[in-house]
């Protein structure tokens, strides 16, 4: 196995932690190696090995030829003990600590007032397979943690939020359901955003929550299913959150299906992933995501996962645009402004012009929140601009709604449109984000087949 | 984009559009519309069809689409459940009709001021702003053309039963005298003798010594047998005038020649001309449009002032100051050989002018908008001489903060203009002494005008706002029921302009607005307000064409804009104008003068009439 990288940062918000371990230091797979300074969780090593360097950023550990199945066991104590312990961050991408959110610090008056556990299973990202595939492996110890959960949070009831797609696991979980009146599921369209952490509220709970609100504002947590699965881990096995379930996919040799891996030590490589899933295919490729085509970034070979990465998509090599001009449209869901004009630039196009979408509200910290995530707030006027500024090409990263309206008006007024997620979308076989032909609300009845009209793939 | 509950209310007749999909079910609700300002730019690119598409105000009482659509559906009878008649039947016909419509309702209403002008401004947030150019103008009662001699049967129609009307009250007098000029001397004395003027050349010579930044000042004389003269950009024209005796500016006696008149030309050491945005430099037969307020009339003689100064002096204040004053010695030695050598039996006509009150009419005030951005953007007001330098001060010494004169202060030459933006929409001197607005306003007989405030044009946003808001509290004070606010220029000072119809506008004062706009000054900024203006465009192209005042305010301007402000202070709606600036807006509106009241509005010439200048062919027609 190549050398281990194990991040000081594992997720995207938070303080980087401090190593507790130096150069040279032998670690077992599970030991403690950094330990939080402000808002974080602790990193435990997730291979066995010698500490080869310690940088500003990242322990590096080459691992010991002999890898065993177990890990160094954290200590008991409280649900919620060991859940901080196992240094648990959310496992859909931003990697907000757990215990943070289902714990407000006070003994005596939880987080939720009788409230929600809202579990994300909408495996919101396309493309993406790990989530359901665990699902489907053992539905019943989702069912546990969300009991945990709850206990913990102070909810009254757990709402798992699932496509409707996925027909067998959700066989599987009703099943379970019939006995667990506290529990219920929730089923999405399969549509761009749902897995949106105020979407998922809406479509749960029909509340429609600001973009500076957070779901207790609802009296509710969002965790991602699984986050739920490691919670388990930690309270039944007294496991740490060492291993990732990952979805590798795209130009890899063999097709473009998924590959599911379950519980890859943090802190392996891309390289060492894609090699695994056979290499890249011969045809050659255009970058490497981590994380999905959507909100993900472009990564570099020797990049190592984190607890909170969720795939590695490979995507189709890049058109030459020959410098042609092009349009950003920048919302809340797709790429910021930077990653945008990243893409223009791997295009060979010119940026001429910048547009946000009008319910892409900036936050404080500079990030930016859809006001109403997957549903629509017109496009027209922006492709007007694009137009005068004397755009050919636009790139957009809007949802399924918002990309549908871009292509009501964009091509007529003779804008090529062109999604961020194309040439990934492409890669693993999936519709292209161009027009919208399914309902944006399904049945709950899941013998009821809803209005569902495949999207046209585009290439 | 998706609207508000409070723009769909704005809206509630204009077209429903589906801003997005919407799934059937769906009870349409704002959020659901597009915004009807962006319509005329989807419909003109094929992208919108609005046939047969219910208004907003019909859809927005719980009504359900029956079936799924995309975006950019207009919400049609066959796609809801239901709608609401529309609101009072007879619905208004489509605004590109209004003026033909209009011509029939006019006479039936007998004087009531009927409709026409301009509007179609949208802001959005700081950068979203959509262009629009105001034209047109209303109809309704027309203003006597001179001295209030023909209209009065009209005039008193049109006045709503004024609860008192008093007799018109004049506030004070003033005489100008005329004395005929028709040659002038270039000599070594300044004089007058008969209808001869000498002047004296080393005048110049000293003007220019005593100001650092010129160089070199001289004079020649431009006569009406040979206009092919090459001139510098002119950067003004000014009348020449004194009072008599101890008469205050706006009082008593002002004696002024007729058939001659300054012009100040000027360039910079490098050949520079001291202008900013164009220049009116070539031949002045090709130049000059002749007859505008501004300008020189045909027939007329010239003395051209020509001043060199330091280089990049032109476009700093120092250096058109430095110019104006320096011809203003040669002038000041007229105007006291005017005070010595004429004689009241020289005078050839005599002119008493009246400020006159209208108690029980519309009040209205005047405010014109004087550029105040510094460099030549720059005027000398209330000079002790009429167009004058010594005793006055500059607009932007004042912090161009508004200043109130009277009618016969203007016409007296209170302003002394530097101003100096586009040839063909500057105000220069000699505008203000022949000002058609106060002229039409205080010679008709429905109006009661109360007086004239000049705003100076700042150079940053925040000063723009700040004289803005002080004017819009003058205003107020002043008690009056309808305003109009003048600018010159375009661009730049079309941000207070705007701001300043604003401020009059919200405190419920019905407000016209003249500007040159047409296709290249369309304004930049815009609000609810500015939904009554006269475009000052004369050239074919709706260009600043580099013609010498081509584009200014004229006398067909102003009765244009006192209809339409009568028209407003009654009540009557302004129709929305067509799009894209067109010509036919004004044609169909001074058409619809004439038909209603049985006159003739003679329109004034254009560049056209003029022989074609190289620079034009090759830079415009």
């Amino acid at each position: 196995m190549e050398n281990i990288q194990m991040l000081l940062k594992q997720g995207a918000v938070g303080k980087p932690c401090e190593a507790i371990v130096k150069k040279g230091d032998k670690v077992k797979r599970g030991q403690l190696i950094a330990t939080p300074t402000g808002l974080g969780a602790n990193v435990h090593s997730s291979v066995s090995g010698e500490v080869v360097d310690v940088t500003e950023d990242r322990i590096i550990i080459k691992p010991a030829a002999k890898q065993p199945k177990t890990f160094e066991k954290i200590k008991k104590g409280s649900n919620l003990e060991m859940i901080k312990e196992a240094g648990i961050i959310g496992q859909g991408g931003a990697g907000f600590p757990t215990y943070i959110k289902i714990y407000n610090g006070k003994d005596d008056k939880p987080v939720l007032d009788h409230g929600y556990i809202l579990v994300n299973a909408s495996e919101c990202e396309p493309g993406l397979a790990h989530n359901i595939a665990q699902i489907d492996e053992d539905p019943a110890a989702l069912l546990r943690g969300i009991h945990y959960l709850m206990e913990i949070a102070g909810a009254d009831k757990g709402i798992i939020a699932i496509k409707k797609k996925h027909r067998e696991t959700i066989e599987k979980l009703d099943a379970l359901l019939k006995d667990d009146a506290a529990i219920e599921r929730h089923l999405l369209p399969d549509i761009y955003p749902m897995g949106e952490e105020r979407a998922v509220v809406r479509e749960c709970l029909g509340i429609e929550l600001e973009p500076d609100k957070l779901p207790s504002a609802a009296n509710a947590v969002v965790i991602n299913s699984e986050t739920v699965y490691s919670c388990v881990k930690a309270i039944e096995d007294q496991k740490p959150l060492i291993d990732k379930n990952i979805t590798v996919r795209g130009m890899i040799k063999g097709g473009s299906d998924a590959h599911v891996f379950m519980d890859v030590p943090v802190g392996r490589s891309v390289e060492a992933l894609i090699n695994e899933a056979g290499g890249f295919d011969e045809r050659g490729y255009g970058e490497i995501i981590m994380g999905g085509s959507f909100t993900g970034k472009a990564c570099e070979l020797g990049d190592p996962i984190t607890k909170a990465t969720g795939a590695i998509l490979v995507t189709r090599e890049f058109r030459d645009l020959h410098g042609a001009k092009v349009g950003i449209l920048v919302c809340a869901c797709g790429g910021n402004l930077e990653r945008m004009q990243d893409l223009v630039k791997k295009y060979n196009g010119t940026e001429a012009c910048v547009c946000y979408c009008k319910q892409a509200q900036e936050m404080p910290n500079g990030t930016r929140k859809c006001e109403r995530p997957g549903n629509c707030p017109g496009q027209v006027k922006n492709n007007l601009d694009f137009k005068k500024a004397g755009c050919e090409y636009i790139i957009i990263g809007n949802c399924s709604d918002c990309s549908n309206t871009v292509m009501a008006s964009g091509p007529k007024m003779g804008l090529k449109v062109i999604h961020m997620t194309d040439l990934a979308m492409m890669a693993v076989g999936h519709p292209l984000y161009r027009t919208l032909r399914v309902s944006k609300h399904v049945s709950q009845d899941l013998n009821v087949v809803d209005n569902v009209e495949d999207n046209e793939t585009v290439e | 984009m998706s609207i508000t509950a409070e723009t769909a209310k704005q809206h509630a007749n204009d077209p429903a559009v589906l801003c997005c999909r919407a799934e059937a079910g769906t009870e349409l609700t704002p959020a659901n519309f597009e915004d009807p300002a962006i319509f005329p730019d989807l419909v003109d690119s094929g992208l919108l069809t609005l046939d047969g598409a219910l208004t907003i105000g019909q859809v927005l009482n719980g009504s359900k689409l029956t079936k799924t659509v995309d975006s950019l559906t207009p919400v049609t009878a066959d796609i809801v459940d239901k709608y609401d008649e529309a609101a009072g039947g007879a619905e208004e016909a489509p605004a590109a009709e209004a003026p033909a419509e209009a011509a029939v309702a006019a006479p039936a209403a007998v004087a009531a001021p009927v409709a026409g002008g301009v509007i179609n401004l949208h802001i959005g947030e700081g950068k979203d702003i959509n262009i629009q150019i105001p034209a047109g103008i209303g109809g309704g009662a027309v203003a006597a053309p001179v001295a209030g001699a023909a209209a009065p049967a009209a005039a008193g129609a049109a006045a709503p039963a004024a609860a008192e009307e008093g007799e018109a009250v004049v506030v004070r007098e003033m005489t100008r005298k005329h004395y005929k000029i028709d040659k002038v001397v270039l000599g070594d004395e300044t004089k007058i003798e008969g209808t001869t003027l000498y002047i004296r050349k080393a005048a110049a010579t000293e003007g220019a010594e005593a100001q650092k930044l010129v160089h070199s000042l001289e004079l020649d004389v431009i006569t009406p047998d040979n206009y092919h003269v090459y001139s510098e950009t002119v950067m003004d024209i000014q009348p020449i005038a004194t009072k008599e005796g101890d008469d205050e500016l706006g009082e008593g006696v002002t004696r002024v020649l007729d058939g001659v008149v300054m012009m100040v030309t000027g360039i910079t050491e490098e050949g520079v001309q001291v202008g900013e945005f164009g220049s009116s430099e070539g031949y002045i037969d090709e130049n000059m449009m002749w007859g505008r307020p501004g300008a020189v009339d045909k027939g007329e003689i010239m003395i051209r002032a020509h001043a060199v100064i330091d280089n990049k002096k032109n476009m700093e204040r120092p250096g058109p100051i430095a110019i104006h004053t320096a011809v203003d010695h040669v002038t000041q030695e007229i105007r006291n050989a005017m005070k010595k050598d004429l004689t009241d039996d020289q005078v050839v006509d005599t002119q008493t002018m009246k400020q006159v009150r209208r108690p029980g009419k519309k009040k209205i005030v005047i405010v014109k908008e004087i550029m105040g951005q510094g460099a030549m953007h720059d005027n000398f007001l209330f000079p002790t001489e009429p167009v004058g330098v010594l005793g006055a001060k500059p607009n932007v010494d004042l912090g161009n903060v508004p200043v109130a004169a009277n009618p016969l202060e203007v016409m007296d030459g209170c302003i002394h203009a530097l101003t100096c933006i586009g040839p063909a929409s500057k105000e220069m001197s000699r505008h203000y002494w022949r000002e058609p607005l106060v002229y039409e306003a205080i010679h008709d007989d429905d109006v009661d005008l109360v007086g004239v405030i000049f705003v100076g044009s700042p150079q940053a946003n925040t000063d723009k706002f700040y004289v803005s808001r002080r004017l819009g509290q003058m205003v107020e004070s002043m008690n009056v029921d309808g305003a109009f606010v003048t600018t010159e220029g375009f661009g730049n000072n079309h941000v207070d302009f705007t701001s300043h119809i604003e401020q009059i506008g919200k405190r419920g004062v019905p407000v016209v607005g003249f500007s040159f706009c047409a296709v290249q000054g369309a304004l930049v900024t815009g609000n609810k307000y500015c939904d009554a203006m006269v475009d000052n465009n004369k050239s074919m192209s709706g260009i600043e064409n580099e013609v010498l005042a081509c584009n200014t305010l004229c006398h067909e301007d102003a009765i244009r804009g006192l209809a339409m402000l009568k028209a407003k202070m009654a009540g009557e709606s302004i129709k929305a104008p067509e799009r894209q600036y067109t010509h036919s807006v004004k044609e169909n509106n001074v058409e619809l003068i004439e038909k209603a009241y049985g006159t003739k509005m003679e329109l004034v010439d254009n560049e056209q009439a003029l022989p074609m200048s190289e620079k034009r062919k090759a830079k415009y027609d």
